[in-house]
């Protein structure tokens, strides 16, 4: 230990001569994240993408993105002499004869569907407890593009095979660029270097794909954290949780072993993926061919939606003055999502026109507390079901053995009548959520004991919350809620009995342990306007014990 | 990162007694007491006592909610501290297990198709292992983390993010205070020039990005394909097809006997044959098919996916991708999806050997729709 010790020390100070990062380096170390299972799920995405670049890189060392021709000759005996791109045999190659090349390429795949996925859920955890508000909503625009890039790169990845499958994609993607009015026709020749499918848009997708958007994304991230770190991370409302503080476990070591672990967990959970559960096996696609198709060909889950909004469109096309103007191509997939996307970027704006909340808000909110925004969130999930519903059609229909046009016709009126009517009954259920809330707060628990009046009467005797759980459930304005700011006396309100630490300008000061903080430690505050706690928080003495370590 | 489960409200107010030996590290803290009890002890009395109300609900005899402890078994027995330590151990163990089992699965399980009918095993084999090594360590890490690790709830307090109004005021001044000190507010003829010089320069990019690809009006290639008269429709393996080659109700994918002509993807088309009766040529079509042959692009009018898929009985031609329906009986109209074009038609005959020849190219472009396309 003591060499170690001294190592430590030697590199500490080499590095604090020429760069005087002490102060920074303890503050980092120091600095203080609160614990909820939900927060985990961006950090799923970081990992992921860290994933990616590792597996990706490995998987450039192999692929050869080139649409010239040539005659398979490697291991997989069926397509023995068949020609095909470049891009195609090569992707064979790291299937069947790179060693270990297999797997890695579908921990790539599996990590790109677990990227976005994460991304998603994330995405809604942030919408639905309101963190995205005010001084957050730049960090909800990175995110926002992060998903748009993401689902582009997402793209761009599986396109690079130059498979039946992915190239069908390409060919959709092509008629999809074609059809935006005026520049769409050019638009499409300079991408793939003339008519589909040409012989540049591997090349160009490759380059896309390793270096322009990953960088994009990269940066995206950075800033994300970055952001995170400046800011600090919202908290669930909770004893002794203000607008003010945070409370947690500490970045050092603590916070650092979870999250590492963590790291590597989510690379064994794609590990596993990869090599049991199969992806994307080109080989039984064969090259792209323009004359050939598979029946049930499917993109990856994330372009699903636009799939379905393609297929639920009637074959509305504008022809005049000389010209064609596809809607029924344009409209599901260049103007559906540009003005979804755009809606989910303008959200926290949105919210603040509607709310006129301009403040501050660090705690977060439990869903059933805001109503409008749950329903609204809940709706828009619907609707995007359904198109991801509508995107697999022809697959529901051979399974289910019901008719394509069947299940098209009833989606087409499901769109417009099934989100209002989520939206209502979210609503409804937020409102009997928040009652059962008051019902607790004002009667208390039932106990079980009934006791019977000298009047005759039978009562079951309730129990009142203790009243960390009061302030977690009923929520106090932060001015009410018993504070626990830095520095203040140890005896605060239900703690837990975990050492406390009070992190003051970097430095953390060892505080008696606190009184236990209360089965609703997972739980959250609802902020509701009428219900206060019935008592308030006297002082309370110190329990002077110390900590068994 | 989790925390441990914990028991819900109700399954705590069940039966208070029941658990109250769980906790038996000499911690009084941890165990469920009676509300008597619980005037005497140190945090939960206050805890509990606050919480009632005593004049609505309680009686002296009603039971109290269990109010949780977070003190961890490890912190209260050193036994239970080393038993931890052990499986963190066991854990980062696992991990050189993974490492190693990799490795020789790597260097001693045939890997390559078809080489051993034991390649099957190669990358579920390696995925377990290597997930063992990332798992060991990740398990080991979290486990401990959670268990030895010291157990914390620390407080930090948040700064306010907005700078005092004065502050503000200052830096504002700060950058109109250079602005005029550059000299572009007064100097009107250097902010126009440098508002064109830098405007230009936007333009510079332009011309690289233009030659990406080559221009679409000189090209005519999205109005053209490689079908030309007396053109033969070849199929895939390049022979011919002469009439009666083909079975009634049957269809085949043809392509234009070019050089290249299999790889076209604008060119691919299909060839059709039913009772020549149930065929309803368009107008001013009736001689572009040949004794109940007639051809369609493959390429669908609404996104570009082959449309093969067809239904002998109904002609109907159903595309994969978005379901447009076509009925090839009736000039290839459409009868359901979001095509809002038919099929182009290709018009063939038969030449002096017998075999089908295109009478020349598409009457339309083929594929999807585009804005300088005029024909509906």
């Amino acid at each position: 230990m003591t060499i170690l010790g001294k190592g430590a020390a030697g590199t500490g100070k080499w590095v604090d001569d020429r760069l005087g990062s002490s102060n920074f380096v303890r503050r980092s170390l120091n600095k203080v994240f609160p614990d909820h299972w939900s927060f985990m799920l961006g950090e799923i995405a970081l990992y992921s993408f860290i994933i990616l670049l590792l597996t990706g890189t490995y998987i450039t060392l192999f692929f050869d993105a080139s649409m010239r021709e040539v005659v398979y000759n490697g291991s997989y005996v069926p397509l023995k002499g068949v020609t095909m791109s470049e891009a195609y045999a090569s992707t064979l190659n790291i299937s069947f004869d790179v060693r270990g090349g297999l797997l890695m390429r579908q921990i790539h795949h599996w990590a790109a569907l677990l990227f976005l996925a994460s991304i998603v859920v994330h995405l809604m955890r942030v919408f639905f407890t309101g963190a995205y508000r005010k001084p957050r909503e730049i960090n909800w625009v990175i995110g926002t593009l992060l998903l748009v890039t993401g689902i582009l790169e997402g793209f761009a990845g599986y396109s690079l095979p130059d498979d039946l499958l992915s190239g069908t994609g390409l060919r959709i993607a092509s008629g999809i660029t074609q059809s935006i009015p005026v520049v769409g026709t050019w638009a499409g020749f300079l991408l793939f270097g003339g008519e589909f499918p040409g012989t540049a848009i591997v090349g160009r997708l490759y380059a896309v794909h390793i270096l322009l958007i990953p960088l994009l994304i990269l940066g995206l991230i950075t800033f994300h954290m970055m952001m995170i770190w400046y800011q600090k991370h919202t908290d669930f409302p909770g004893p002794g949780r203000t607008e003010d503080n945070v409370v947690g476990s500490r970045m050092y070591p603590v916070y650092a072993a979870k999250a590492g672990g963590f790291f590597f967990l989510v690379f064994a959970v794609l590990a596993l993926l990869g090599g049991l559960a199969q992806i994307n096996p080109i080989w039984l696609y064969g090259p792209y061919d323009a004359s050939q198709v598979s029946a049930g060909s499917q993109p990856d889950w994330y372009m699903g939606f636009l799939d379905g909004s393609t297929r639920l469109m009637p074959n509305w096309e504008i022809h005049a003055f000389s010209h064609t103007i596809p809607i029924n191509v344009m409209l599901p997939t260049v103007v559906l999502p540009g003005i979804l996307f755009t809606g989910l970027g303008m959200w926290p704006w949105i919210e603040q026109w509607i709310t006129k909340d301009k403040g501050y808000h660090n705690l977060l909110d439990r869903p059933r507390d805001k109503p409008m925004r749950t329903a609204l969130g809940a709706m828009s999930i619907s609707f995007y079901v359904m198109l991801l519903i509508a995107g697999g059609n022809d697959i529901i229909a051979s399974i289910f053995s019901i008719s394509v046009q069947t299940i098209t016709h009833t989606l087409r009126a499901a769109i417009f009548i099934v989100p209002p009517l989520v939206y209502f009954a979210t609503k409804r259920f937020c409102l009997g959520l928040q009652h059962a809330d008051h019902e607790l707060v004002h009667h208390g628990i039932e106990s079980g004991t009934i006791r019977r009046l000298p009047s005759g009467e039978f009562i079951e005797e309730t129990v009142g919350l203790p009243v960390p759980y009061q302030i977690t459930l009923t929520g106090v304005e932060p001015s009410e809620r018993p504070a626990l700011h830095a520095g203040e006396s140890p005896e605060g309100p239900g703690y837990g009995d975990k050492q406390l630490v009070t992190v003051h300008d970097g430095d953390p000061v060892l505080e008696a342990p606190r009184r236990p903080r209360g089965f609703f430690r997972d739980k959250t505050i609802s902020r509701k306007e009428p219900v206060r706690p019935e008592a308030t928080m006297p002082p309370l003495e110190s329990s002077g014990k110390p900590r068994s370590q | 990162m989790t925390d441990t489960p914990k028991d819900s409200i109700r399954d705590r107010l069940k039966s208070p007694a029941d658990t109250g030996d769980a906790n038996a590290g000499g911690d009084s803290r941890g165990s469920d007491v009676t509300d008597a009890s619980f005037q005497q002890t140190d945090s939960r009395a206050e805890l509990a006592a606050h919480g009632r109300d005593e004049r609505q609900h309680g009686s002296a005899s009603a039971p109290v909610p269990h109010a949780a402890s977070h003190l961890r078994h490890e912190d209260l027995s050193e036994a239970a501290a080393r038993a931890a330590e052990r499986k963190v151990a066991a854990l980062f163990l696992l991990s050189v297990l993974g490492v190693v089992g990799f490795v020789v699965t790597y260097f001693v399980v045939p890997f390559k198709y078809a080489e051993s009918p034991d390649n099957r095993w190669f990358t579920p084999l390696l995925a377990v292992f290597m997930a063992l090594a990332l798992g060991g360590i990740g398990a080991g890490a979290v486990k401990w983390a959670k268990t030895l690790m010291v157990d914390e709830e620390a407080v930090q307090e948040r700064h306010g993010f907005a700078s005092e109004a004065d502050e503000r005021d200052a830096t504002g001044q700060a950058i109109m205070a250079g602005f005029e000190q550059s000299g572009l507010p007064r100097r009107k003829l250097l902010r126009n020039t440098l508002l064109l010089g830098a405007g230009s320069l936007a333009l510079l990019p332009l011309p690289l990005l233009l030659d990406l690809g080559p221009y679409p009006h000189k090209e005519r290639a999205l109005r053209r394909t490689a079908w030309k008269k007396g053109v033969r429709l070849v199929r895939r393996n390049g022979t011919p097809i002469r009439l009666g080659d083909l079975a009634l109700g049957s269809l085949e994918t043809v392509y234009p006997d070019v050089p290249g002509g299999i790889h076209m993807a604008d060119a691919p088309t299909m060839l059709i044959r039913m009772q020549p009766d149930e065929l309803i040529p368009r107008k001013g079509r009736e001689d572009w098919s040949v004794e109940g042959h007639i051809a369609y692009s493959v390429i669908c009018t609404h996104l570009g996916c082959p449309v093969k898929l067809y239904e002998q009985q109904t002609h109907h031609l159903f595309c994969p991708c978005h379901q447009s329906t076509f009925d090839a009986a009736n000039g290839a109209k459409v009868v359901f999806g979001p095509a809002a074009r038919s099929l182009p038609q290709l018009a063939i005959s038969v030449d002096a050997d017998g075999y089908f020849v295109a009478q020349g190219d598409f009457p339309e472009p083929v594929g999807p729709s585009f804005w300088e396309r005029n024909s509906s």
